[in-house]
């Protein structure tokens, strides 16, 4: 455990009643958690956590495990569930352990009162940053306070530069989990610094040239983004001061565009909008001109330029034909057959000018291609990109350093053995990026330009077949092939109107080299494949390729023994051939401790060798074992693996924070951190601004604190328990009246039923602070009962617009006005956004149905009866609410839950409905063509999820479906073949 | 009387109480003319508008009751069409929202004479149309159809359906990739290989 989290830990229990804790990023937050959990006694009471992502909850529980090994603390976290009954849950709050919940299932039982308040020691909050003034959160500890006092609320963000962004927000958000205490530990924090600083890692900063042709495409997206921003400027709509391009790099750009016109956003012009989106895309054109290969980039490009439709404005922007022709050169270039004409193509780095597919058949190559399309034909470039071979070098230089040190002294080397396990840890920031250098280390650089090429051209010959063989439906690949080559399948580009001759010739020519390809790797898969005849090809070496998931193997070889005996037979082996075959020869680390290991995701480890036969003299020079993780996982590696090499290959900042604490609490290790940046790129101007930014919003925090307004008082009514300074307990209206329903007290009362889905909402929250009694129930038809009349559907303006579109709110409307005498739609507006649907230069002169007025109009007249209630904020909703229910009773639970259910479907009680089906399956599954709103159930009983839907054969599909027509319908739109770019 | 008929039929009939309104000037897409009506604005066989100023509104809180009370029951929708022309709409907004809810009238808001005018002008143009615009009848080709359902996905955009679908070739392919195969497309990070293969794997039912 690193000092200053000591220090963290022993102010924030000072004080009984909790507190804020903001951190910088990367300063090990789940192992901080994980240090409190462990504080934790059952005798204490029971400990919730809320907000937890999933991969934080997988953190915590990790740190939590390695904190002492050799004596377990038996108090190990769990999650409650919707899925656990009403009373295996109740026996868990009453059991003093540690428990993950999530806030609705919290809210829910609170509400019902099913949790025995007085046993809960306190709540941890993570991701205290993305609360909301209105938060269930908030909500949750209200109620708690106001029954158990003593109960501590501590809440956590390492997010500062979010916890400044609006109006005091850490003040607020304090104030909302009545929170007083406000702890802040930046990186600068002279604990943490210090700590931090004492044994620094020895640090090479590599600084990579780009490709020219990678410059010219930043540049060429950098001037876009200027005419993007002047577009921008003109409309008056964000202060001009933000808008730089400067500042457009970061991702931080959105937030500042947002910032300014979320307010006003549904008022804004379809330009404006589009304006906004258009910047985003070509901050992310810029971040992956990075990280991408040249051909993923150009098949991002592709198809971005098929789905963004004619209103994009940077698409025609002068520089933007640049991004796309240069990306393009960066992959292949078209030569008139005429010998000399590629000299033409000058100005750009061609690595490897190579005919294709030159090593086989040149024959059969030449003639394909000049039969095909007459004079043009394809040349590659195929550009690595310029990381991949600096990569390779650090890892040789590694590798040497190791060797010569070994040699130095074994002695020294076997004793330290323990410490150095010579691990060797490669960051970049996807999963993508991970699978393709692993790749690049194994196989070479080459072959996996030439695998991304291929795939390339193959993904579009193919789709250009399916076109035509769409009655294919199980090995669709083998036909094509066959199809084209056969000239069955007429290589003119059907679909594309406006292609000039040439652009048509040089599809052709795409085409035809496609086939090729199509027709080689099916001729020759093992000179293709096989990475050990690749390696011959190279020269003399001969290399043996082991690579596999750190967590399959649990056996204790030691390394030297992970030389394989080559399979003889490798004809028909590719890669993923390999890694199962190799996977029981390595030893893994992770595994010496199988708890441990079946915590980490399968995911985030990459493990993979390649040892030398000591028998070769090539010039291939040896690399170490290397592991790669990818930042974007979120998980925790450095302490799982404990590398002593590490290479940050994508630059991020909290990645280096948690360098730095794994470097403070292994003091002994010697650390080698390597940073790969591209010079004078955007990369590197992220990097510096993003820790500019962290910085800015701690001293904004420290401003903020010393201005705060929460008083110290501990009596608690001051700090807005407003309901709590009355006769009445805030939880009168939901425990006192249901058990003795003292007539006076249940008159004055107000009862709303409210469905569960509506709890991911703050206005349960507001109705309740309102003194009106929750009852949390599910509902099938509307969102809130206020009476046996009115049944409320409550949409935000967002919603309404989709749920117009998607014709949900039609549906839901019908209903409503089938079982409630006074059906409601309320539209309620946000407090901080403008109230108004589009700005009065937006309505246009004529009458047309896409506008919001004209279906709005539309649901009115078909819905005479519906009433809509229109309103300013949240807080207007509860007011409105609370006026209209004067006059009328109070609703009737057991009735509302009834209405609008099919009588077949028994009612389940404490049914969390949106959280035990996977509703995002169910709403894709009711997308689709032939499921309807009668077959669409039994569709659910009769396969478990939709990827076992997507291999149904028609016959069962019939069966479920009711019908061979919407079983066909269905069928055929699963099946049918994506159509093609070219 | 007859012609008075053709007339009604098409054309918006206006109160005369509604003379010097300046609303009247955002009537063009449909004529208008003054007529001896008890609503301010007859739009059709069955359905009549009163027109309200929330500023009015503030200075005679009664107006509305009383011209709602005079329609009696001979309109099926009866709207009622408040301009929001004053800046704290909340107190006003609720009184007259209380009032509509609780006599059977359908309110519109507009937060301008132009937005006003519109409506009255749709709700006469549309007055024969069927819902279908709002009953989400989407383009039937192909390529929306396959857009709807995959963008229903969260975090997944247009170009990750284009992304996915020349990867994949159909859709069943695509439900059926790995996790691995996902990830290797441009532009689907971590969060959207996890959205897209957990709608796909995840049973629809999650309880055991």
């Amino acid at each position: 455990m690193v000092k200053f989290h000591e220090h963290i830990i022993s102010d924030l229990i000072e004080n009984s009643n909790g507190g804020l804790v903001v951190l910088s990023s990367g300063l090990a937050l789940p192992k901080l958690i994980a240090s409190l959990l462990f504080l934790h006694s059952p005798d204490q009471g029971t400990l919730l956590i809320l907000s937890a992502t999933a991969t934080q909850k997988q953190s915590i529980l990790l740190s939590f495990s390695t904190f002492n090994p050799q004596n377990p603390n038996p108090n190990v976290p769990t999650e409650i569930t919707s899925e656990l009954a009403a009373r295996q849950r109740d026996a868990l709050y009453n059991s003093g352990g540690i428990y993950f919940i999530t806030s609705r299932i919290l809210i829910v039982d609170l509400l019902t009162s099913k949790i025995p308040t007085s046993k809960i020691a306190g709540i941890l909050i993570l991701n205290a940053h993305s609360l909301p003034e209105t938060s269930t959160e908030g909500f949750i500890v209200r109620i708690i306070r106001s029954l158990n006092r003593a109960a501590y609320i501590r809440a956590f963000s390492d997010k500062p530069q979010a916890m400044v962004s609006g109006f005091s927000k850490a003040e607020r958000t304090m104030k909302c989990l009545f929170v007083r205490k406000l702890h802040l530990w930046p990186r600068f924090q002279v604990y943490v610094s210090h700590e931090l600083e004492r044994y620094p890692p020895e640090v090479i900063d590599v600084r990579v040239p780009m490709s020219p042709a990678m410059k010219v495409i930043q540049k060429a997206i950098i001037e876009v983004m200027d005419a993007c921003l002047k577009e921008m400027r003109k409309t008056n709509k964000v202060d001009v001061e933000d808008l730089t391009v400067e500042n457009g790099l970061f991702k931080s750009f959105d937030e500042i565009v947002r910032r300014q016109l979320d307010p006003i956003w549904h008022t804004l012009g379809k330009k404006t909008k589009q304006l906004v989106f258009d910047l985003k895309t070509l901050r992310k054109l810029l971040d992956y001109l990075v990280r991408y290969d040249a051909v993923t980039y150009l098949k991002y490009l592709d198809s971005l330029r098929a789905s963004e439709s004619f209103r994009s404005v940077w698409i025609f922007a002068e520089s933007s034909y640049k991004i796309f022709e240069y990306a393009k050169k960066r992959v292949y270039f078209f030569a008139r057959s005429s010998a000399g004409k590629s000299g033409g193509q000058s100005g750009i780095a061609i690595n490897k000018k190579r005919k294709l597919k030159g090593s086989n058949d040149d024959e059969e190559g030449d003639s394909l291609s000049s039969s095909s399309n007459g004079g043009v034909h394809l040349e590659e470039v195929l550009e690595e990109a310029p990381k991949w071979k600096v990569l390779r070098e650090i890892l040789e230089e590694v590798e040497e350093e190791r060797q010569k040190q070994a040699l130095l002294g074994d002695e020294l080397a076997s004793c330290s053995k323990e410490e150095d396990n010579g691990n060797v840890l490669v960051a970049c920031k996807d999963d993508l990026s991970c699978m393709q250098l692993e790749d690049c280390i194994m196989s070479g650089p080459k072959k996996v330009m030439r695998e991304e090429w291929e795939k390339y051209l193959l993904s579009k010959v193919k789709l250009k077949g399916f076109e035509r063989c769409k009655t294919a439906k199980k090995k669709p690949k083998e036909r094509k092939g066959i199809g084209i080559l056969d000239g069955i399948v007429p290589i003119t580009p059907e679909d594309n109107v406006e292609v000039s001759s040439i652009n048509k010739q040089e599809n052709d020519a795409l085409i035809a080299a496609a086939s090729e390809i199509r027709n080689l790797s099916k001729k020759d898969v093992v000179i293709e494949v096989s990475p050990q005849i690749h390696a011959k090809e190279q020269g003399k070496g001969k290399f043996k390729t082991l690579l596999k998931r750190a967590q399959n193997s649990v056996n204790e070889r030691s390394l030297n023994s992970s030389v394989t005996t080559e399979k003889s037979g490798t004809s028909g082996s590719n890669n993923e051939n390999l890694r199962n075959v190799s996977g029981s020869m390595i030893t893994d680390h992770a595994g010496e401790n199988p708890e441990k290991s079946s915590l980490t995701c399968n995911r985030v480890l990459r493990k993979h060798t390649q040892e030398i036969d000591a028998s070769v003299k090539g010039n291939i020079k040896p690399i170490p074992l290397v592991h790669f993780h990818a930042l974007d996982s979120g998980q925790l590696i450095l302490d799982v693996l404990k590398p002593s090499v590490i290479i940050v290959y994508h630059p991020d900042v909290s990645f280096v924070r948690e360098i730095e604490v794994y470097n403070a609490e292994n003091p002994s290790r010697k650390l080698k951190v390597y940073f790969l940046f591209y010079e004078d790129s955007t990369e590197v101007q992220k990097f510096e601004a993003s820790i500019r930014r962290e910085n800015g919003a701690f001293e904004s925090l420290i401003r903020q604190k010393s201005l705060m307004m929460i008083p110290i008082d501990p009596d608690e009514h001051i700090m807005g328990l407003n309901c709590l300074s009355d006769p009445h307990d805030p939880l009168a209206h939901n425990s006192v009246t249901r058990k003795a329903g003292g007539r006076k007290d249940a008159e004055k009362e107000m009862q709303v039923i409210v469905d569960m889905r509506e709890f991911m909402s703050s206005l349960p929250n507001v109705l309740h602070n309102k003194g009106m009694r929750i009852i949390p129930v599910t509902l099938e038809v509307g969102d809130y009962i206020l009476s046996p009349l009115i049944c409320v559907e409550r949409k935000s303006i967002q919603d309404l617009f989709t749920s117009f579109t998607s014709g949900r709110l039609y549906h839901q409307v019908e209903t409503m006005v089938r079982y409630y005498r006074i059906p409601v739609l309320l539209i309620e507006f946000s407090q901080d956004k403008s109230f108004s649907f589009q700005s009065a230069s937006d309505i246009g002169d004529d009458v047309t149905p896409h506008s919001i007025i004209s279906k709005l109009t539309l649901l009115v007249m078909h819905f005479p009866r519906l009433r809509i209630v229109w309103s300013r904020s949240l807080h207007a909703t509860a007011e409105i609410f609370a006026s209209l229910k004067l006059s009328q009773d109070e609703p009737d639970e057991v009735k509302a839950i009834r209405v609008g259910v099919p009588s077949e479907e028994g009612i389940v009680e404490n049914d969390v409905r949106a959280e035990n089906y996977n509703t995002s399956a169910v709403e894709f599954l009711r997308c689709l063509p032939g499921v309807t709103d009668s077959n669409y159930r039994a569709i659910m009983d009769g396969c478990s999820s939709l990827a076992e839907l997507a291999l149904l054969p028609l016959e069962r599909l019939v069966e479920l479906m009711g019908g061979p027509i919407a079983a066909r319908t269905l069928r055929e739109f699963l099946d049918a073949k994506y159509p093609t770019l070219l | 009387t007859s012609s008075n008929f053709v007339q009604r039929s098409n054309a918006i009939l206006v109160s005369h109480r509604q003379k010097g309104n300046p609303l009247l000037k955002h009537i063009r897409n449909v004529r208008w003319n003054f007529a001896d009506v008890i609503p301010d604005y007859v739009l059709g066989q069955n359905s009549c508008a009163l027109y309200l100023s929330l500023r009015y509104h503030l200075l005679h809180p009664d107006y509305l009751y009383y011209r709602i009370r005079e329609l009696q029951k001979n309109f099926r929708l009866r709207v009622v069409l408040c301009h929001v022309d004053v800046e704290d709409v909340v107190r006003p907004l609720l009184e007259v929202t209380k009032t509509t809810l609780l006599h059977d009238c359908s309110l519109l808001c507009g937060w301008s004479l132009e937005e006003c005018g519109r409506y009255l002008e749709t709700i006469k143009v549309y007055e024969n149309k069927p819902a279908d615009i709002i009953q989400g009848h989407m383009d039937t080709d192909y390529l929306s159809r396959l857009n709807h359902a995959l963008t229903a996905i969260r975090h997944v955009n247009k170009t990750d359906v284009v992304t996915l679908g020349s990867t994949f070739g159909s859709l069943s392919n695509v439900m059926d990739a790995s996790m691995e195969d996902l990830a290797r497309c441009p532009g689907i990070g971590e969060r959207k290989v996890k959205c897209l293969y957990d709608t796909f794997h995840e049973p629809f039912k999650r309880v055991t």
